[in-house]
């Protein structure tokens, strides 16, 4: 029987083999190319295809038409394709390529015309006028005006938004005339611009009173590079390239179809199986598994997110050592975060100076704390604790990638210089809600993450006291300082507010600063002149493919 | 009959009442739900007004009743993420995942009977070999080990079938395979033990000694009889693969209900959560039911049992 039972083994194991055996092996490409080259040098005469082939590979100047179709692989499906109620970032990346804003943030940060052609700001930083382009119609032909920009406004406060605030920053907007805006806030606002380019996505007032919010989610128009065609519900959203738009030469692929898939293993094989052109948020592992896939790109950046140990001052931790700066530094100085990002990412991460991201303004005034323990023992025992201390501190678990070994590695370090760590690991939404009442361990890790360019947002929401609901943090130096950055509209005096905080931020810091986490993307080798941004953002509308079918 | 009918859907609505139970349950004691379901940067006036608008903050018996008396007619509320009915979402997802199920189950009972009867007819033979070893492997190989395994070869490599999605008339192969793998492991053991006790009975011996020709035994003997507790495994099995195809439904991203419920668990989507969790365990209860009184009827000896 068990020699039967071997024998059947054996032959399914054959056959496997004479399948695996018979299946392609992975280099006609190769052998493709020889072949082409070969007709170019034997038959001169055929230079002239060639010649042809490298016209569709170059871009031509002046007015290229539309060509081929990029498949691009979410992580999920959106939400929603209205951006008043896009939840996160593949509805944001999906949403986007509809419509316009008045202005443009550019991949370096720096506001530029979209919408507006141009605009003056009062002395006093709470009036703007916008000057609009016209000759710009939406999809279904409506012309864009004043009162698209008001209707915009308007439905960004009203039922239906998930984001009030971002439109509420404005206390007004009026019309001038058609092509005149007023924006009025109640005080110097810095980030209105950044705010107006991520979320004043403007849409067709007429079109809106017309269908309603309901029939405006099933089919979404703007004035956007690409036109809404189709949303298969859990599988698929089709755009085609929008023939009237006002970006000279733009866009260049002719549909885009954005497929969720969730699995990033499965995004893996459809790119290489050349089902997709473009995926997101793929692990080291993967992405260094695709870099010998031929025909695949891959791509790597730091994404603005700063990983980082909080330390609490407002309740559990009144009264503990961490409470003294010189305890605070020390246990900075106590941990070698280039050694944790070494082991367990592979060297993919970039470690934190401070909680300013490195594509952010103000960057780049404090350098991270180096590893020295010895450094280390010396201020905890100038601080009068010569032999350590004992400490509570958290961690949430199945939140981000390899974070429980992060705070392992990080208790492991402080244990070196003599501070003992009960860890604790919390289911992450439990975690976050005790976070949230400010009922964690004096010690616990987490991450922030800003699309803005700026550190603001993620400054006020950890550090802004009672005020805040995850922050554990008080300082009023900090506060001060948030406070003068919330009002200076000046770009350049709001850099140097940034680098004071910093500073201050390095001698008291209120956090165990860590890393800047690393995003992979990959793509088949076609897709051109795709640039992400830090904020994992990415607009399609200059982008081509190489080799249209 | 009747009383074992009742009993029978008494239990079911009891289950059913306890799942309610539970799910309304899971929510609260993970925290605050209004803190969870709302992102990060949300202020605290932001929190309370949410609070208030779902009801949160009143007392927890009176909120149970409430979800209770909506569940009852199939409101779940709003998913927090798309802000559409849930159960809106979930019946349109629902045709995907029948489709997915419903394949998996033909493969299961297309490959799994004629295996196991052989298997069954012939102890010993090579056939039954393979019948064991099916059975043993469909029950013992991890389902999303084996989806990643057939996405590499047969998508990846070989290109015969695409690795995700649903459309292309060869899309539901793979996903419906990996699905119905298990449920083919079972149905092969269940049939070759059958087939194994049927051969030996007196009215198999008669059939022979009659003179009838193999096939006609195989096929209006002992088939036949085998089918009984195979019908109702298939019942069974159908409502577990509705509900169960969380893992392939998100490998090969097939949008269906699996893929929506791994989706609205990572959202923390509470409402859509609890429509999926209590619209599948009411499939499954209702299979389950269904398939004990369909047997009740064909053997007597069960509800006399009772």
């Amino acid at each position: 029987m068990k020699a039967k039972l071997l024998g059947l083994l054996a032959v399914v194991l054959a056959v496997s083999m004479i399948v695996v055996g018979c299946a392609p092996a992975p280099t006609p490409q190769v052998v493709e190319k020889v072949v082409k080259e070969t007709v170019v040098v034997e038959k001169p005469v055929e230079k002239t295809v060639v010649v042809e082939k490298q016209v569709v590979v170059t871009p031509t100047p002046g007015k290229p038409q539309p060509k081929g179709t990029l498949r691009f692989a979410l992580s999920g499906e959106p939400n929603s394709l209205y951006i008043p109620a896009t939840a996160d970032k593949n509805a944001d990346i999906a949403a986007s390529q509809l419509y316009d804003p008045l202005v443009f943030q550019d991949d370096d940060g720096t506001i530029v015309p979209a919408l507006a052609e141009s605009w003056e700001v009062s002395k006093d930083g709470t009036e703007y006028i916008f000057h609009l382009r016209k000759g710009v119609t939406f999809h279904n032909g409506e012309p864009f005006t004043a009162d698209d920009v008001i209707a915009t406004w308007k439905y960004g406060m009203g039922e239906g938004s998930a984001w009030p605030d971002r439109y509420s920053i404005a206390k007004s907007v009026e019309k001038i005339d058609d092509y005149t805006v007023r924006v009025t806030t109640d005080g110097p606002k810095p980030l209105l611009l950044v705010t107006m380019h991520d979320f004043w996505s403007i849409i067709p007032n007429e079109y809106m009173e017309e269908v309603g919010l309901d029939g405006f989610q099933k089919h979404p128009i703007g004035t956007g590079p690409f036109m809404f065609v189709e949303w298969v519900k859990g599988d698929h959203i089709t755009y085609q390239a929008n023939p009237n738009y006002w970006r000279e030469g733009q866009p260049r692929v002719e549909k885009v179809i954005f497929r969720f898939i969730t699995e990033s293993s499965t995004r893996v094989a459809a790119l290489t199986a050349d089902e997709i052109d473009l995926t997101k948020r793929l692990t080291a592992e993967e992405a260094d598994q695709l870099l010998s896939v031929p025909g695949v790109k891959v791509i790597q950046y730091p994404v603005a997110r700063i990983f980082y140990i909080a330390f609490n001052n407002l309740t559990t931790g009144k009264g503990l050592p961490t409470e003294d700066a010189k305890v605070r530094q020390a246990m900075n100085y106590a941990v070698d975060v280039d050694a944790i990002l070494k082991s367990l990412f592979g060297g993919a991460g970039k470690r934190a100076a401070g909680f300013v991201a490195s594509s952010e303004l103000g960057y780049g005034v404090v350098k991270p704390f180096p590893y020295d323990p010895e450094k280390a023992k010396q201020l905890l025992a100038e601080a009068g604790y010569p032999n350590g201390f004992e400490i509570d501190m958290a961690c949430p678990t199945g939140a981000y990638s390899h974070f429980e070994e992060v705070c392992q590695a990080v208790a492991g370090y402080l244990g070196k210089v003599g501070i003992k760590v009960n860890l604790e690991f919390m289911e992450s939404a439990h975690y976050w809600d005790l976070e949230a009442k400010k009922e964690l361990p004096p010690l616990f890790g987490d991450s922030w993450a800003d699309e803005s360019g700026e550190a603001y947002n993620r400054l006020k929401g950890a550090l802004g006291g009672w005020d805040a609901p995850y922050s554990s943090w008080s300082d009023p130096k900090i506060d001060e300082l948030l406070d003068a950055i919330s009002k200076e509209v000046d770009q350049a005096k709001r850099k140097a507010l940034y680098e004071e905080l910093q500073v201050y931020m390095q001698e008291n810091p209120p956090f165990i600063y860590l890393y800047e986490p690393y995003t992979f993307e990959a793509m088949r080798d076609r897709v051109m002149d795709y640039h992400p941004r830090a904020s994992e953002m990415c607009y399609l509308n200059k982008v081509w493919l190489a080799m249209p079918e | 009959m009747l009383r074992y009918f009742f009993i029978r859907l008494g239990q079911s609505l009891a289950l059913m009442f306890g799942v309610l139970l539970l799910v309304f349950m899971m929510l609260r004691v993970t925290g605050d739900p209004a803190a969870l379901m709302l992102p990060r940067e949300a202020s605290a006036a932001e929190i309370e007004a949410f609070r208030e608008r779902m009801g949160f903050n009143r007392p927890i018996i009176v909120q149970f009743v409430d979800f209770l008396s909506k569940a009852v007619v199939g409101d779940f509320g709003e998913s927090l993420h798309f802000r559409t009915p849930a159960m809106t979402l979930v019946t349109q997802r629902l045709p995907a995942t029948v489709e997915l199920a419903a394949t998996g189950l033909l493969f299961a009972v297309l490959i799994g009977v004629p295996i196991g009867m052989i298997g069954g007819l012939k102890p010993g033979s090579a056939v039954d070999s393979l019948a064991r070893l099916l059975a043993l492997l469909g029950q013992s190989i991890p389902n999303f080990w084996l989806a990643m395994l057939m996405i590499l070869f047969f998508g990846v490599r070989l290109r015969w079938f695409p690795t995700f999605g649903r459309g292309a008339w060869n899309s539901v192969i793979m996903p419906a395979f990996v699905l119905g793998l298990p449920v083919m492991g079972q149905i092969v053991r269940l049939t070759r033990s059958t087939v194994l006790e049927i051969r030996s009975e007196d009215f198999v011996r008669t059939a022979y000694s009659k003179g009838l020709e193999p096939p006609v035994i195989y096929l209006k003997h002992i088939l036949r009889n085998a089918s009984i507790p195979i019908i109702s495994v298939i019942g069974v099995q159908f409502g577990y693969m509705l509900g169960g195809s969380i893992y392939i439904e998100t490998i090969f991203a097939w949008p269906g209900m699996g893929q929506l419920l791994q989706l609205a668990i990572g959202w923390r989507d509470f409402p859509l959560v609890q429509a999926i969790a209590i619209f599948t365990s009411t499939v499954v209860i209702a299979l389950n039911l269904l398939t004990d009184l369909v047997y009740a009827i064909i053997d007597p000896r069960i509800r006399y049992g009772l």
